[in-house]
């Protein structure tokens, strides 16, 4: 219908007449314009002939109201045709349909196992990881409005100190000062021995100021919180339990409010027990004892954590710049640390608490893994695509026969709509299972060093989000082959059958760029792994300095002992261990090289250096150790000699320092040289040069460390509570853990043996981060690089088949095998190196998203960079070469005969 | 079969229009219109909903690629099958019964 030409009241009604016909079923619509649109036209054009413009109206009008009452007929007659061909409607209609694509599916079940796996894997792992992306950095913390939470942190760049928490002074000028914070709570980490049970046990305490509780919004489940009467200077007072202590240790009895138990030696009453789930900062909480505030708190000893709720109306911004004043102010507040400040470069920022919980290396290390899955879900989408469209070339014929009779193209498109829709949603159900599975698994055996785990769960975020993915593949997937079906005429096809078609040789090409972006994005993710492999290589090749593989370390704790009596104590626990058969040697210290526990360090004072006032003064950390503390761990001496038993016992004041203290501090020549980091107390003289070692984590370097005995005179450690027993076994015999707990409990029956590992162990969880994401990632691109190989070994094997005419001709006519064969790979190797190419500018990408998270590897490292395209290419060939091979042995008498 | 006896009006003329051999819609529509002396109209929507529902019973079809040399636009003709052959007999033989009672029964004498 052209109305543009004609009168004006042909035009009028034959646009009127359109109008009407919207009220008519879409389809019947189409059909009746295409033809009836015409007859109308003709009929007002002789109308107007012969009686003029006013009989064109009347014929219009009869037209109109025609359509106006076939509008409901025709409407009844879609709705039987439903009926008549599926009992019942549209809904019905669509069900058959699915129906009908779950019959075709399960003619072909390798076909339709292969899609539907693939797609649970890209689906499963893309819903698992942003499971947990969700739970650890979109959710806000589980308190009233957790938003508002900061906590703040100081930098002190020109002391080496990039991160420091808080201090008493800190904590109280903001207490006094910080009118931008409605209310703070300082807190910290502490173990303590609980007795008086069955058995002494170490619990995880809490230490934090009453007002805690009031800061996190969270009342507690039974009794009250802490008031400022239960923080006192000495001893905690009171106690509230963690709900999980609770029930486990007081078998969840509401009695236990006002009854009092022996924590570190002194009565405390149970006074609160906090609510289900409370996991204030963790949840291997045990308990939780009131801190006391010093208000005359010293600027120094930092170490102290802080959770703070913002002022209404008091944004992060403008309480960074108030903090920013106060900190300006400092001086006012501690006598002459003014030029500290400036050498130190003092600043302070304040940090949303969620991102302090979380960490930024946590956050992009999850970001990263979900961008990753991600492009597994897009390789499997492609792969699948890819599937459909072979199949759907093999159903050429049949829909260009479809067509020709009169289907539209809608009604096919729907048909692999529906096979993309069963596709989807089954392929979304496996690959929630999948989700499921591998989220229950990472809940129990996730990495530690994962903050907010235990927040992690499979929930109704995590099935909206598999079903709008199943949803959004099954149409991308349903509308690949209808796109390219709807491009092609039936009578081309028919005519040509599959081959030799401008048609068919740009379906191939679509094939091909979409195996070639697989296989990028399979490239992108084993570059990614390679250099994670790289950098837990380089971990692993890290030389800690020490030798731990055979050591146990044993935790023992002591309370309420003189640092004296402790000693003697740890010292006869190592002596009689030392004694038990299978022991080589066993050695004690404050402090687990590289697995953390106390650093205690900070400035100290050189003998033959007296600095000036204002002087920046030197840094560096110290531990405790007893005598054969070297022996144990094999850590070198490098001069001088190690320290004795006698060393501690006649309170001789030595001390050893590791390589990077002598090199730093005095040029290498450091025995001889005396120091101290108390201004208080005498001199001690160092007597040995140690090797490095990486006291504070794998991945940092070793920095100055001196190694002191463990009480020497007046100049005992503040806190020699708690120490680790090294046990060397002897040779490859065991160490009787059993044997080493019954001497402590001998010895005394009030000191708990805290924990129990060995020193590979440690080893490994200081590799944990590194190794988790390398492991996933790890995964991701195995399950990439085998979905790549198998859409290229399908599209070369789908070529092949086709074109076995040709190749059959090609033998007959005299081609060797290995010519046909070597045809076959170029066709191969063209998308393979295709691909290559792309994702190599992906991974450099990547790459530089992925510096934060690499140790010891460059961003370009050239092993991960030249490897994984080898490996692509090595897999492509291999790929190709199964169906090059089948190409080479086509017998020409076959292959001709077969059409 | 028995289910396209009493037919619709409008189906009862179609068939009959295309009882003398294959045609578009257009000529049918003509048809109909002369033969009934302007009586019986098919406007498009329902012209073209009547075939479209003949064809689905099976008792017309469309012919593929036939053109009229002078039509200078392709139109699609329409034949009846062997089955709507039958079915048009069928129902002037119901209508012609039907007349033979009305007749015999003396009431219009």
């Amino acid at each position: 219908m052209r109305p543009g030409v004609e009168p004006r009241s042909i035009r009028l009604m034959c646009r009127l007449y359109r109008w009407a016909t919207l009220l008519l079923p879409p389809d019947f619509r189409s059909s009746l314009l295409a033809e009836g649109g015409r007859d109308l036209l003709q009929l007002l054009r002789e109308a107007h002939k012969e009686r003029g413009p006013e009989a064109v109206l009347r014929q219009g009008g009869a037209a109109l109201a025609d359509v106006l009452a076939a509008a409901p007929r025709e409407w009844r007659a879609q709705s039987m045709r439903n009926t008549n061909s599926t009992g019942g409607g549209g809904m019905a209609d669509r069900l058959n349909e699915l129906k009908v694509a779950a019959r075709a599916l399960a003619k072909r079940p390798g076909y339709a196992a292969a899609a539907v796996i693939t797609l649970a894997l890209g689906m499963g792992s893309t819903v698992a990881i942003f499971t947990i992306v969700n739970a650890v950095v979109l959710q806000p913390l589980p308190y009233a409005d957790a938003n508002r939470l900061v906590t703040i942190r100081h930098h002190a760049p020109g002391l080496d100190l990039p991160d420091l928490s808080n201090s008493p002074g800190t904590i109280r000028v903001y207490r006094e000062e910080a009118d931008f914070l409605q209310a703070m709570a300082p807190y910290g980490r502490a173990s303590m021995n609980l007795t008086g049970g069955a058995a002494p046990e170490r619990v995880r305490a809490v230490s934090a100021a009453p007002s805690l509780f009031s800061v996190l919004g969270v009342a507690p489940s039974l009794g009250r919180p802490f008031n400022d009467a239960d923080a006192t200077e000495g001893p905690a007072l009171a106690t509230i339990l963690s709900h999980r202590f609770w029930t486990s240790n007081f078998g969840g009895d509401p009695s236990v409010i006002g009854r009092s138990v022996t924590l570190d030696g002194s009565p405390v009453e149970v006074v609160g027990v906090a609510p289900a789930g409370f996991a204030f900062p963790n949840p291997d909480v045990d308990l939780y004892v009131p801190m006391w505030v010093d208000p005359l708190g010293d600027f120094g000893a930092f170490g102290t954590q802080m959770v703070a709720r913002l002022a209404p109306t008091i944004s992060v911004e403008a309480a960074q710049a108030r903090t920013d004043d106060l900190n300006a102010r400092f001086p006012d507040f501690f006598e002459g640390i003014e030029s500290l400040l400036d050498q130190a470069g003092w600043s302070a920022t304040v940090v949303p608490y969620k991102d302090f919980i979380v960490g930024p290396d946590v956050a992009s290390t999850l970001w990263l893994l979900l961008g990753t899955v991600g492009v597994v879900l897009l390789i499997a989408c492609a792969n699948v695509a890819n599937l459909f469209l072979v199949r759907s070339d093999g159903r050429q014929k049949e829909i260009a026969v479809r067509r020709a009779m009169g289907a539209r193209p809608g009604h096919i498109a729907r048909s692999f709509l529906a096979e993309s829709v069963v596709l989807g949603v089954a392929g979304g159900i496996l690959g929630v299972a999948l989700a499921a599975f591998g989220i229950s698994l990472l809940a129990a055996h996730g990495p530690e060093e994962l903050p907010r785990l235990h927040e992690v769960r499979f929930g109704a975020s995590a099935l909206i989000l598999a079903g709008a993915l199943a949803m959004g593949v099954a149409v991308v997937l349903g509308s690949v082959p209808a796109l390219a079906s709807r491009r092609s005429t039936p009578a081309g096809i028919l005519r040509d059958g599959e081959r030799g078609s401008t048609v068919g040789r740009s379906r191939q090409r679509g094939r091909n760029t979409l195996v070639a972006g697989q296989l990028a994005l399979a490239l992108v993710l084993l570059v990614g792994s390679g250099l994670m492999l790289r950098s837990f290589a380089a971990l692993r090749g890290v030389d800690a300095g020490i030798d731990g593989t055979g050591v146990t370390v044993v935790g023992l704790r002591v309370s309420d002992t003189p640092s004296d009596e402790a000693a003697r104590f740890f010292q006869q626990v190592a002596e009689e261990v030392a004694t038990l058969p299978g022991i080589a040697s066993v050695g004690l210290s404050g402090h687990v090289p590289i697995g953390g526990g106390n650093n205690n360090g900070g400035s100290f004072y050189i003998e033959s250096r007296p600095r000036d006032e204002g002087d920046l003064p030197p840094v560096a950390m110290y531990k405790p150790i007893g005598a054969d503390y070297l022996d144990a761990l094999r850590q070198p001496l490098r001069a001088g000699r190690a320290l004795r038993r006698s060393d501690w016992e006649t309170g001789t004041p030595v001390l050893l320092v590791n390589e990077t203290f002598s090199r730093q501090h005095f040029d290498g020549n450091a025995i001889g040289e005396r120091i101290k980091w108390d201004e208080s107390v005498q001199f001690a003289e160092i007597v040995g040069v140690v090797g490095n070692v990486r006291e504070f984590g794998l991945q940092e370097e070793a920095g100055p460390v001196a190694y002191l005995p463990m009480v020497v005179g007046d100049w005992s450690y503040p806190n020699l509570e708690g120490m680790y027993l090294f046990a060397r076994a002897d040779g490859d015999r065991t160490v009787p853990v059993p044997a080493i707990r019954e001497i402590v409990r001998r010895l005394n029956p009030d000191v708990p043996v805290t924990s129990v590992r060995t020193m590979d162990e440690v080893m490994a969880g200081g590799m944990a981060a590194t190794s988790f994401t390398m492991l996933l990632l790890g995964i991701a691109s195995g399950i990439a690089l085998f979905l790549g190989a198998v859409g290229l070994f399908g599209v070369v094997s789908y070529v092949v088949g086709q074109r076995t005419r040709e190749i059959g001709v090609r033998v007959a006519l005299g081609a060797e095998s290995s010519e046909i064969q070597g045809m076959v790979l170029r066709q191969g190797g063209k998308v393979a190196l295709g691909g290559v190419l792309l994702g190599m500018a992906g991974a450099v990408a990547l790459s530089r998203v992925m510096a934060s998270l690499l140790y010891g590897v460059s961003t370009k490292d050239p092993l991960a960079f030249g490897l994984a395209p080898a490996v692509l290419l090595l897999v492509a060939g291999l790929a190709t070469w199964l169906p090059a091979r089948r190409a080479a042995r086509v017998d020409p008498l076959v292959a001709l005969r077969s059409e | 079969m028995s289910r396209l006896t009493h037919l619709k009006p409008a189906w009862f003329h179609i068939l009959l229009a295309l009882a003398n051999g294959a045609q578009h819609g257009y000529a049918i529509r003509q048809a109909v219109e002369d033969r009934t002396d302007g009586a019986v109209r098919l406007w498009p929507a329902t012209l073209y909903g009547s075939i479209r529902e003949l064809s689905e019973h099976g008792v017309i079809e469309a012919l593929e690629g036939e053109e009229d040399p002078d039509d200078d636009q392709r139109r699609r003709y329409y034949r009846l099958t062997d089955a709507g052959r039958a079915v048009l007999s069928a129902e002037v033989e119901r209508l012609q019964g039907l007349v033979d009672v009305a007749r015999s029964s003396e009431a219009l004498a």
